[in-house]
Formats: C-alpha cells, sequence, structure tokens
C-alpha cells in the first residue's frame, strides 16, 4: 500500500463518514437519513480495513445494510414516512437544502396513504404546483438546475401558505451561509424550527435546534483541540498486525473472552425476544392507511405458461391460466 | 502508515458531534436512535484506531469493537421496537410526546 | 491495479452475457419471469415523483456490489482478483449491496408497485440471510479457512458436495432466493408490473440487466467453489473446469427452481424459518461430527 494511495482512501473513507452523518441529521426524508447514515458507516468501515481491522470493516457493513435496512424500512412503512412530501413548503438551511436535494413531493393523488397530509390544503396546493412544473422532466438532473427548483417550491409555498412570514424567505436566501454555522443561522426566527402548518407540525427539529448545533460545535472543537494539542501517544506504527486477523479475532473469541461472547449472544437473544413481546400485534387499533398494499400475495401467480399442472381453487375447479399480458403495464420490451 | 493517529481520532471526534448534535436536535423517536448510532460508531473507530496505533499486537480491542456493534444492533431493535409500541399509543414519534412518561 | 480491475470487470461482464444466454436456454424463448424478464432498453421514464437521487443511485450500487464480489472468485491457480483472508465473508457482504440497490432503487422510483418490490426484497434478505450463512459455515468449517483460495486447495481429493450433500441442496434454495430466480421471483413478480424493474429504462435498465444477471453469475460461481472444487480438475485448464461447473449448477439451480410453485414473500419467510434454518443448523451438526471422526482433508 503506498502513501498516496492510503491517503486518498483515508480522505475519502472520512470525508463519506462525516459527510453521511451530516446528511443524516439533516435531511428530510427519513428514507433518505437512513441512507446517509448507511453510508456513514460505510465510510467507518472502509477506515476500519485501512486500519487493517478487515473482519470489523466487513462485519460492520452487514450489520447496517442487512439490519438496518430492514429496520428503517419498516419504521418508516409504520411511521408514514413523509418521504419528502413535506419539503414543499419549509425553509431549509443550506446544508439542509443540499441534502434533501432533488426530493419532490407527491402529487396529490398519490399522496393517499401519508395520513399526515390530507388535511392541509395550502400544503396540497404548493405540491400540486411543484408536481405540474416537474412533469415531462427526467430524473437525473444537474445540481444547480434542481436547486432553482427549489427556490421555486418555496415560493410557490409562502404563495399557498399566507401565514408564513415572507420576509423571512429573503432575508434568509440573501444571507452567506457557512455550512458548519447552519444552526445558528434559525436562531433569529427560533420559532422556524418548529413550523406550524395548519395545526400539524411538519418539523423534523425540535426549537432547541440551535443550541444543539452550538453545543455540538462547541464539543467537537474542544475534542478536536485536545487532540491537536496533545498528539504524543506512544504509538507503534510500524509493528504490522497478523495478516489473517480473523483467525486470531476467533480464537480470542472462542477462549479468552468467551463469557463475554456468550452473554453477547445472549443480549441478542433476549433482545429478539424483547422486540417481538414489544411490538407484538395489541389491543391498540392499528392506523387505516397501513393498510396499504404491502400484504403478500397469498397464492402468487404462477410464471407466464409454465407447464405445471394449474393450481385448484377452494372449489376444487381448476382456475384457467390467468393472462398476464394486463399486468404488464410497461410493455416495449426487446428481445 | 502515513496518515497518524490523530487524523483517525480528529474524524472520531467530528462524529462524535454530530452524533451529539442529532441526538439533542431531533425531534422523532427514530431520528434520535439513529444519531446514537453514529455515536456508538464514532467510539468503535477510536477503539479500533487506538489498537492499531498502540497495541497491534493484542486483538481484544477487535473484540470490544464487535461487542459495541453487537451491542448497538439490539438496542436499535429494542428501541425501534419500544417506538413502535409508544407510536401505536400515541399517534406520534416525537419525543416530545413522551414527556408524561417521566412521571 | 487498473489492468486488474479491467480484468475483473470483463470476468463480470463476459459472465454476465454467458448467465443470459444460459436462461434463455433454461427459461425457452419469450418465457422469462422475474429478473430476466424482458427490459424496454429504449424506453424513456416518466416518474415525475421519483427520487433524483436515489433511483439512479440503485442500480450502481448493486453493480458496484457484484463487481465487487467477482474480485475473490478463484477462476484458476493465479487467476484471481485478489485472495483475501475473510474472502468467503467479504462475498455475503458485498453481495448484500445488491439489495440495498434495489431497495434504493424500489423506494426512489416513488410509484406504488416500486415501492412494494422495496419492501418484498428487504422481506426476501430476511428470508435468505441466515441459512445462506449456515451453508457457507459448514464449507469453512472443513475448510479450516474463509479464503476461497484455501476452499479449493481443500477440495483437492474430495468435493465438499459429497461430504455434504445437505449444504449443497441448502445453497442451492438459498442461491435462488439471494438470485431472486424462479421460485423465488416474487419481488419481480408480474403483479407489480416487474417492481423495480418496472421503474428502470434505458441506461438504467441496462445496468439492471447486467446486475441481475451478474448476481446470478456470481452465486452459481461461490457455490462451484464451494460445493464443487472450484477450478480443480484434470485435463483442461483451471478456467475452463470453473466455467463449466459454474454453468453446470447455475443451469441445475434454474432447471429446478422452474419445476416448483412461485413462493410468496410469506412464503419464503416460512420456508427459511420452518425449514431451511433447521436444515442449516443440522448441516453444522453434522459436519461437526464428520470433522470429528477425521473425514474431511484434515484427515
Amino acid at each position: 500500500m503506498t502513501a498516496a494511495f492510503e491517503l486518498t482512501a483515508f480522505a475519502t473513507c472520512a470525508f463519506v463518514a462525516v459527510a453521511g452523518a451530516l446528511g443524516m441529521t439533516t435531511t428530510m426524508s427519513m428514507f433518505r437519513s437512513g441512507i446517509f447514515l448507511m453510508a456513514s458507516f460505510i465510510g467507518v468501515a472502509g477506515l476500519f480495513i485501512l486500519l487493517s481491522a478487515d473482519l470489523i470493516g466487513l462485519l460492520q457493513v452487514m450489520m447496517y445494510i442487512g439490519g438496518f435496512l430492514v429496520m428503517i424500512l419498516f419504521m418508516v412503512l409504520v411511521m408514514h414516512d413523509p418521504g419528502g412530501a413535506m419539503m414543499a413548503g419549509m425553509d431549509l438551511a443550506p446544508l439542509e437544502r443540499w441534502s434533501s436535494l432533488g426530493l419532490v413531493p407527491r402529487r396529490p393523488a398519490e399522496a393517499g396513504p401519508d395520513g399526515h397530509r390530507q388535511g392541509e390544503a395550502g400544503d396540497r396546493t404548493a405540491a400540486t404546483g411543484h408536481g405540474e412544473g416537474h412533469s415531462g422532466t427526467h430524473p437525473p438532473r444537474p445540481g444547480g438546475e434542481a436547486r432553482g427548483d427549489h427556490a421555486e417550491a418555496h415560493d410557490g409555498a409562502a404563495k399557498a401558505m399566507p401565514h408564513e412570514a415572507q420576509g423571512g424567505h429573503g432575508e434568509r436566501a440573501a444571507h452567506p451561509h457557512g455550512q458548519a454555522a447552519h444552526g445558528h443561522d434559525h436562531a433569529p426566527g427560533g420559532g422556524h424550527g418548529g413550523m406550524d402548518m395548519g395545526g400539524m407540525d411538519m418539523s423534523m427539529v425540535t426549537p432547541v435546534r440551535p443550541v444543539a448545533a452550538w453545543l455540538a460545535l462547541g464539543v467537537g472543537a474542544v475534542l478536536v483541540g485536545m487532540l491537536v494539542l496533545r498528539p504524543a501517544w506512544p504509538v507503534m506504527p510500524d509493528a504490522v498486525p497478523d495478516a489473517d486477523s480473523a483467525r486470531r479475532v476467533g480464537h480470542l473469541l472462542m477462549e479468552k473472552y468467551m463469557v463475554a461472547f456468550e452473554g453477547a449472544g445472549f443480549l441478542i437473544l433476549i433482545g429478539i425476544f424483547g422486540a417481538l413481546l414489544l411490538a407484538r400485534p395489541s389491543t391498540y387499533p392499528d392506523d387505516a392507511s397501513r393498510a396499504a398494499k404491502v400484504a403478500v400475495d397469498a397464492e402468487p401467480e404462477p410464471i407466464r405458461n409454465d407447464r405445471l399442472a394449474p393450481r385448484a381453487t377452494l372449489n376444487g375447479v381448476a382456475e384457467p391460466a390467468p393472462d398476464h399480458g394486463a399486468h404488464r403495464r410497461h410493455g416495449g420490451h426487446i428481445g | 502508515m502515513t496518515v497518524p493517529l490523530t487524523a483517525y481520532l480528529v474524524v472520531g471526534a467530528l462524529l462524535f458531534a454530530i452524533g451529539l448534535y442529532t441526538v439533542v436536535a431531533q425531534r422523532s423517536a427514530v431520528m434520535i436512535l439513529m444519531g446514537v448510532e453514529v455515536l456508538l460508531n464514532a467510539i468503535g473507530l477510536n477503539v479500533v484506531a487506538f489498537w492499531r496505533f498502540t497495541a497491534p499486537g493484542d486483538y481484544s480491542a477487535q473484540i470490544l469493537a464487535i461487542l459495541v456493534v453487537t451491542v448497538g444492533a439490539v438496542e436499535m431493535a429494542i428501541g425501534l421496537a419500544l417506538v413502535l409500541l409508544l407510536y401505536r399509543q400515541r399517534r406520534t414519534a416525537e419525543v416530545d410526546a413522551y414527556a408524561d412518561l417521566k412521571r | 491495479m487498473i489492468a486488474s480491475a479491467a480484468a475483473v470487470l470483463a470476468a463480470l461482464l463476459g459472465g454476465a452475457a454467458l448467465t443470459l444466454a444460459v436462461e434463455r436456454l433454461v427459461a425457452r424463448r419469450g418465457l422469462e419471469a422475474g429478473p430476466a424478464r424482458a427490459v424496454g432498453l429504449g424506453r424513456g421514464l416518466d416518474l415525475p415523483n421519483a427520487d433524483r437521487w436515489l433511483l439512479p443511485a440503485g442500480p450502481a450500487v448493486a453493480l458496484g456490489g457484484v463487481a465487487l464480489a467477482v474480485v475473490v472468485i478463484p477462476f484458476g491457480p493465479g487467476l484471481i482478483g485478489r485472495d483475501l483472508g475473510v474472502g468467503l465473508f467479504y462475498v455475503i457482504v458485498v453481495v448484500d449491496f445488491v439489495v440495498l440497490g434495489l431497495a434504493l432503487a424500489g423506494w426512489g422510483a416513488n410509484t406504488p408497485e416500486a415501492v412494494e418490490a422495496c419492501y418484498r426484497i428487504v422481506a426476501q434478505l430476511v428470508a435468505y440471510v441466515v441459512p445462506l450463512g449456515l451453508a457457507y459455515v459448514g464449507v469453512v468449517m472443513m475448510a479450516g479457512s474463509l479464503s476461497t483460495v484455501a476452499v479449493v486447495a481443500a477440495q483437492r481429493d474430495l468435493w465438499f458436495v459429497v461430504l455434504q450433500p445437505m449444504g449443497f441442496l441448502l445453497y442451492l434454495v438459498t442461491g435462488l432466493m439471494q438470485s431472486y430466480r424462479a421460485p423465488f421471483l416474487e419481488p419481480f413478480a408480474d403483479s407489480i408490473g416487474g417492481g423495480v424493474l418496472g421503474a428502470a429504462g434505458g441506461w438504467s435498465a441496462l445496468l439492471w440487466r447486467v446486475a441481475l444477471a451478474g448476481v446470478l453469475f456470481v452465486v452459481a460461481a461461490v457455490g462451484a467453489v464451494l460445493y464443487l472444487g472450484g477450478p480443480s480438475g484434470p485435463w483442461l485448464p483451471g478456467w475452463a473446469w470453473m466455467l463449466a461447473k459454474t454453468y453446470a449448477l447455475m443451469a441445475l439451480m434454474l432447471g429446478l427452481g422452474r419445476c416448483v410453485r412461485p413462493f410468496s414473500t410469506a412464503g419464503m419467510l416460512a420456508l427459511s424459518w420452518k425449514a431451511l434454518i433447521p436444515a442449516g443448523l443440522v448441516n453444522v451438526l453434522l459436519v461437526g461430527g464428520l470433522i470429528l471422526l477425521g473425514v474431511g482433508p484434515r484427515a
């Protein structure tokens, strides 16, 4: 591993890790937050591999792709993630605008399962305007153009919602924003963090966001300052770890740290039971909007024209092979 | 190793700060759990960096990192199950609505 | 470095092209379903509500995962991108990126069919990932290493398919699940318009085609390495043996899959928890017993 390669790899992984975490906390779509967080984890996994702890790096990727995707998806399913739909009328800090770039509000017709948004006439108007402005355009678009579209969405939203302070927009747009200080920009208009839209609070952040940003900036600055000012660790960088670290870790897990390993396994078992116990179907009425199209097909349709015998239905009558041509709405296939 | 230990630790510190911000500033319980995951990740990065630079012959640090990842996953599962339960009861995932649980 | 990357990419493209040919052969003309369904390469997209980042990112992520997986597959003595010490674990991890890509594109397309496909794909991941790991574990126990080259070397005398027939069957089923082929093609079913593929067109459809053919290729190649001795064999050169075994295994998987009714996602989960995971645990126990009895490469 040459020095230049190592530097490049470190810079890339560190950037992905930090930018992913920043994007996670600033984007307005919960699904995107999960994806950004996953990018951050993959960046950290790259750093692990650079530190020649490849087993832990791979373990991290597997844990978080496999487990995390499932959890995020199902939480989003349960809680009606706005999926960017609520972006229509929000004022965003620059970093948020950047990480939420390209989110398109859903059209009202498709906003059906989104229980949050049913009643908000103003928001729906904004969504309509934005949606129509986009019909006919195609997803991949240059960043600058998309940014312009966002400004457009802001205007539309501001018109649709007269109770939104118009002056705030102009002033905000005129501000030269530093990336790190985005929380501070919100300080004068603390109410914006919890913008009220027809009684429904659409924001994802609490009103104490400026405080949190300053706190995080302070903690980060103190930590980095301490690290930079006291760099004298007893390092031994020339000692090269065993290339087959998986074997060493396995032996340690099975011998020296056996109890800890089994304890972690027991913890996982208890965790599974606990999670199942907590999340089992309960007496609380479920939301009607959860009854979306998620039910799996009871009897999946067979492959077209396969030669398996037709399945007997409940009446004992063989059903005719269904015509699948009707389902293939997106025709136009090549061979 | 051209990249010094301090560089890795700085990345860990930045991740820690971002995670702290997320935990304090976010409103949704799911986002707060994500912030906790970032905090755990920063810790894991620090542990592995110190292992590589100060004691590369002793693999115990990797065991600690593995346990941190495992416990993080369990914490996420339990936390999400709790949030799911509370969501069913309160119809919201925002932690401000759960303030009466303190009593 | 660039040369080896190009070689890996060429191997992937060649493998994917041959995979398509095998699929056509097994599936009979015009009857492709699931991931092999015909997609409109010349069709433009009309998805005004799509997420402009996630939708294009999907096929790129999936193809990247497949290409990374090809790196550790040995095509002969010396014909390997990189012999990693944790090779098999690396394969499991990296192929997961296909699921991530499919989920990204499914969510990003923002059509009801594609989002539905996104959920089905993640549920299918839950169904196959544990039994797949158990199918690997038997081989890893016997070979005593996670490296693909070491696994091939351990099968010098006897293929693992003879010693672990149960693990081989388990790998066939979970491999079909992992590559979304015949009985497990619910995420790409016709009833949801092909799922993610229904929202693909143009270059993204092309990338999906390569990625989904590539994942079947990778699954079959890893199966050949795990259970059929990889590139080892008499008379012919290593790469010829490897390709022959890979495509024979692929044809076997596709042909067997055609004989079974399609499973629903719930059916897959039930199959996984009620049949595959117990079978995998029994397989691990049997392999442990065999090792204790002194059978296997170490004996």
